[in-house]
Formats: structure tokens, C-alpha cells, sequence
């Protein structure tokens, strides 16, 4: 009997990942990077295949996972191209950032500007038909938090469902953002005026109200990144019950 | 099925002391005093009553503690990033009701909202809570109990809730009553002793008494420290479970209360937040069904 030596990399058996960017400001990658030594821990146990910021790479590779920031517009032939690669070579499209997943400050745009005058359409990848099938998961917040992402990060390698069901929710929402906090919870009387949204809120549009014990939301002020609702308890809670030293 | 047993309505617990303090203050105040002096915490997140509002209050030096002593807790956890960015703490007690201790457990367990909570924490005290109350609503309740305007003090359990007025005056609050003036949402709480925490804390009568239900490890090895460090400030008496009928039954009475507005809410179909995955109608199952149920699984 003779034994064959089986030979294969380590790498091959990586889930391959990347980061994919759109229009955004490049926070929520910088935001992976705010994960520190937590990024090298998840590093070791993933191979990114792509990213702008990170890699060297021109050309996109295919990848199991795509991590993607940004809003898709429409009148850049480069995110034409981008959003074609994506829907042939992801195998998943995961949504992280108010951008990407409601569309953000993208929804405030008008387009028509300097230095892209002819960039006018801002479209989150949640509502792109081409690949809506493939976005299974969106991460709420301009940007999302470091912890979130790698508590995310944990959940997914570790496939903890209970965990991944909310974001799943979020990513087959449309819409969030303060007017969504004010329609969804408030108004449906749920507020329990616990201040969650209050300290979630990245731009400051929600305060407190000492008279009524309720948020208080200043459209002017909202970057639509849907982490008031996301954050508060009242929108979905840890299910089961995790428990908490 | 489930039953509104101590175990649905009080949760699991390690030992519940009745703790006095000997200075006459506030027990739980008098204990986190004591844990600002040891360094045990370097901030607390609370709210206090400033006129007829309840506004959230963090405080950072040892001589400000100060404890909600109406049912208003409003706003607590919108200080959070405050005291974690601003004020860098890293050992914060937080001092709510089960409902912002639920906002406080997400952002933990999620992420979602403050970077670094999840050990920024160092105590959790929750409040054995019956529902809220806005200072209008405390006035208008307050009216229709006793039928005169009264300013209250604050609030107490002694085998009932009771209102203490300013001038000494004590109203037995009918729960009935109360349920119709608390805020909307707390009519669907079924957590109204703050499971997810490490100390449940309730007033009694004396001003200097207080219950603490010591729920975790943390909790325990907290009490244990504080006893440790200033044994002359507290009398601690442990409690049986027949010392703990009077509230559990009082419990009872609120949950009833809010499981008749939870099914009249799944019946007529109001609807609830959309990414809720519609917890009130699983509940509406689990009430309506017959088999036994492993309730501590879910989540209302």
C-alpha cells in the first residue's frame, strides 16, 4: 500500500474576504482597523483577498465574503463595473455602514458637485435588484462601532445565529434612521425613555427630553445610519437571553 | 405554561439581605459612596429628580452620589458615551430599572451604539420597578388617589407601593390606578424586577432599609468588599424566601396588569417595531399554551 502526500495550503482552507468600497468616506474600513489587536485575531482566521486600503491588488479575486461600505451611484462607470464584479464574484454581500445599508448621508446628496458634477444618484446596496439576493446581513452606524464589527466578526466565523438574525432583519429593511426611532418605537408606544438611542447616536440628533421622558430627534442634524434604532432595546434584544457578569 | 411564580416574577438569585444603614442614609447610596472611596467604581450613572423632571446624572466624585427616589428613571444610559469618552471611566455602576438596563445589556452584548462598554461596566444595579412615571403623570395619579395635590418624596415597597409626601405623609398606592398613569411601554414589561443585573435594589419604609436581591458573582463579591471595608456602616439580614411573599405577590398583582394589556395588544393587532421579531405575539403563545415552556430561553 503506498500513502500519497496530500499537499494544500493553509489559505485554501481561509474564508476569503474583502472590503469593498462605494461612495463613503472609507470610515467603516478604518473603523475594522480601530479593532487593534482584535483585527489581527480575525486576520489570522480569514484571508482578505481585497481591499483598497490594504491590499495591493487591482483586480478583484473572488471571495467568499464581501464586506461592503458605500453607496452605489449610478453615473460613476467605475461602480458600474464594481457592482457587475461583486454580483459575479461574491459569494456573500455583507452591508456594513449607514451608507451601504440605508444610505447614510448619501440620502442628504443632490449630486451635481465638485470635484464629480456628474455624480447624482446615491443608492444603497440594499436596493440594487442585481445583488440584494446576496446581501444576507447590514451593519447599522456611521461607522459602525469597532466592537460591533468584531463582535459581528465572531458571530459570523462562529455561525452564532442568535446573534446574526437582527442584522439579517436590518439588511431586508430599506430605511432607518431617527424619523424610523421616532415611527417605529416612539409612536407605537414602546419608548421605554431608557436614552439608548440618545448615546448611540453618532451625530448628536437625538436628546433627551426631561418632560416627557422621550427622545427628541433633530431631522437637520440625522446622518441616517439607523444605529438609534439598532441600539435601542425595544427594536430586538439578545435572544435567548445571553447571560451577563 | 407559565406560572407567575417567584421564579418568573423575581428570577434566579444567589441571597437576598435586608441591608440597613446605620448613618440613616440611603443603604444603596451609602454602599456606592463607600465603593467610590475604595476605588471600586469611578462613576455612576443614574438619573435624580430636578423639579418635576427626571434627568440623567453621572456622577464622578464620591460626595455627589445620589439615587432616584421616585419612580422617574428617565434617560440614564444617554450619559454613557459621555462617561466613557469624555470622562474615560472604566468602572462605571450603573443604577436603572430593568428597561435601561436592557438598552445597557445590548450595547454589551451587540456592540451597537458606545465603543468599550462591555468593560466599562463594573456594577448593575437594577430597580425594582413598577412602571414609570413622568412628573405630570405623578401629579395626576397622586390627584386621583388622594384627591388633593401633594409634592412626593418618594416612593416605597412595604408589602404594597407606597408614596411618601413631602410632609411625612404616606399614600398606599393602588396598583390599578398606577398602571393607568406609567408610561406606555412599561405596561408591556414583564422584567419588572431587573433580571439582567447584578444587584436588584427596592426601597422599604424607613428611609434607611432597603432590599438588595444579589443575583451575580459580581454583586456578591461587591456586598462582600463593602461589608468588608466599612462593617460598621451597614446591618445586613439575610432573607428567606417566605420574607420575599409580600413583593412577590405584589409583582404578581403588575404582571397580570401587563399581561392583560399584552394580550389585548397581540388581539387587535397594534403593531409593534419592525425589527422586533414580534416578541409580544411569542409571548401570546407561550401564555396560551399548555405545554411547559422553558421561559429563562426567551425574551419578552
Amino acid at each position: 500500500m503506498t500513502f500519497h502526500r496530500v499537499s494544500f495550503e493553509d489559505d485554501d482552507l481561509k474564508l476569503k474576504i474583502g472590503f469593498i468600497h462605494f461612495s463613503s468616506c472609507s470610515g467603516c474600513q478604518v473603523a475594522f482597523l480601530d479593532m487593534f489587536e482584535d483585527a489581527v485575531e480575525i486576520f489570522d482566521t480569514v484571508e482578505l483577498v481585497y481591499s483598497n486600503l490594504l491590499t495591493k491588488r487591482k483586480e478583484i479575486p473572488y471571495m467568499d465574503v464581501a464586506f461592503v461600505e458605500g453607496a452605489f451611484c449610478a453615473e460613476d462607470p467605475h461602480h458600474v463595473k464594481l457592482i457587475k464584479e461583486l454580483s459575479e464574484k461574491a459569494g456573500m454581500v455583507i452591508a456594513i455602514g449607514g451608507c451601504a445599508a440605508f444610505g447614510g448621508m448619501r440620502r442628504f446628496s443632490c449630486g451635481s458637485q465638485m470635484p464629480q458634477p456628474s455624480h447624482q444618484t446615491f443608492i444603497p446596496l440594499t436596493e440594487i435588484e442585481s445583488i440584494k439576493r446576496k446581501v444576507k446581513f447590514a451593519i447599522p452606524g456611521c461607522p459602525p462601532n469597532p466592537s460591533l464589527l468584531y463582535n459581528f466578526f465572531l458571530a459570523f466565523l462562529e455561525r452564532n445565529d442568535d446573534f446574526l438574525l437582527p442584522f439579517e432583519f436590518i439588511a431586508q429593511s430599506r430605511d432607518a434612521s431617527g424619523f424610523d426611532l421616532i415611527k417605529e418605537v416612539v409612536n407605537k408606544g414602546f419608548c421605554v425613555g431608557c436614552g439608548t438611542c440618545s448615546t448611540a447616536c453618532p451625530s448628536r440628533a437625538i436628546s433627551f427630553k426631561d418632560v416627557c421622558g422621550k427622545p427628541n430627534f433633530d431631522a437637520d442634524l440625522c446622518v441616517r445610519c439607523g444605529s438609534c434604532l439598532a441600539a435601542c432595546p425595544q427594536s430586538f434584544k439578545p435572544y435567548p437571553q445571553p447571560v451577563y457578569t | 405554561m407559565l406560572e407567575l411564580n417567584s421564579r418568573f416574577l423575581i428570577g434566579s438569585y444567589k441571597k437576598a439581605v435586608e441591608v440597613e444603614s446605620r448613618t440613616g442614609n440611603n443603604p444603596l447610596e451609602e454602599l456606592l459612596s463607600v465603593m467610590f472611596d475604595s476605588n471600586m467604581i469611578d462613576g455612576i450613572l443614574s438619573s435624580r429628580i430636578e423639579g418635576e423632571f427626571s434627568v440623567p446624572f453621572l456622577v464622578v466624585k464620591g460626595d455627589r452620589v445620589e439615587v432616584p427616589s421616585l419612580n422617574r428613571f428617565f434617560g440614564s444610559v444617554a450619559l454613557l458615551k459621555k462617561a466613557i469618552q469624555k470622562y474615560r471611566l472604566s468602572r462605571i455602576a450603573v443604577v436603572a430599572p430593568s428597561c435601561a438596563i436592557d438598552g445597557l445589556n445590548k450595547t454589551q452584548y451587540y456592540g451597537i451604539g458606545c465603543n468599550w462598554v462591555k468593560t466599562a461596566v463594573a456594577l448593575k444595579v437594577g430597580i425594582l420597578c413598577t412602571g414609570s412615571l413622568t412628573g405630570k403623570a405623578l401629579t395626576a395619579e397622586v390627584l386621583h388617589l388622594t384627591g388633593k395635590e401633594k409634592r412626593i418624596k418618594r416612593f416605597f415597597y412595604d408589602g404594597g407601593l407606597f408614596y411618601q409626601t413631602e410632609e411625612g405623609e404616606l399614600i398606599p398606592v393602588n396598583l390599578s390606578v398606577h398602571h393607568h398613569y406609567i408610561n406606555a411601554a412599561c405596561r408591556y414589561c414583564l422584567n419588572l424586577s431587573a433580571k439582567g443585573t447584578d444587584i436588584t435594589y427596592f426601597p422599604l419604609k424607613e428611609e434607611n432599609r432597603a432590599v438588595f436581591i444579589v443575583r451575580s458573582e459580581r454583586g456578591w463579591r461587591v456586598v462582600a468588599s463593602v461589608q468588608k471595608e466599612r462593617p460598621e456602616l451597614f446591618r445586613f439580614r439575610r432573607l428567606k424566601k417566605e420574607d420575599l411573599e409580600g413583593i412577590v405577590s405584589l409583582l404578581r398583582e403588575k404582571a397580570l396588569l401587563n399581561i392583560d394589556d399584552i394580550l389585548e395588544r397581540v388581539e387587535l393587532g397594534l403593531p409593534v417595531p419592525k425589527w422586533n421579531d414580534n416578541k409580544l405575539r411569542k409571548f401570546y403563545r407561550i401564555w396560551n399554551a399548555v405545554e411547559d415552556y422553558n421561559f429563562e430561553e426567551e425574551v419578552f
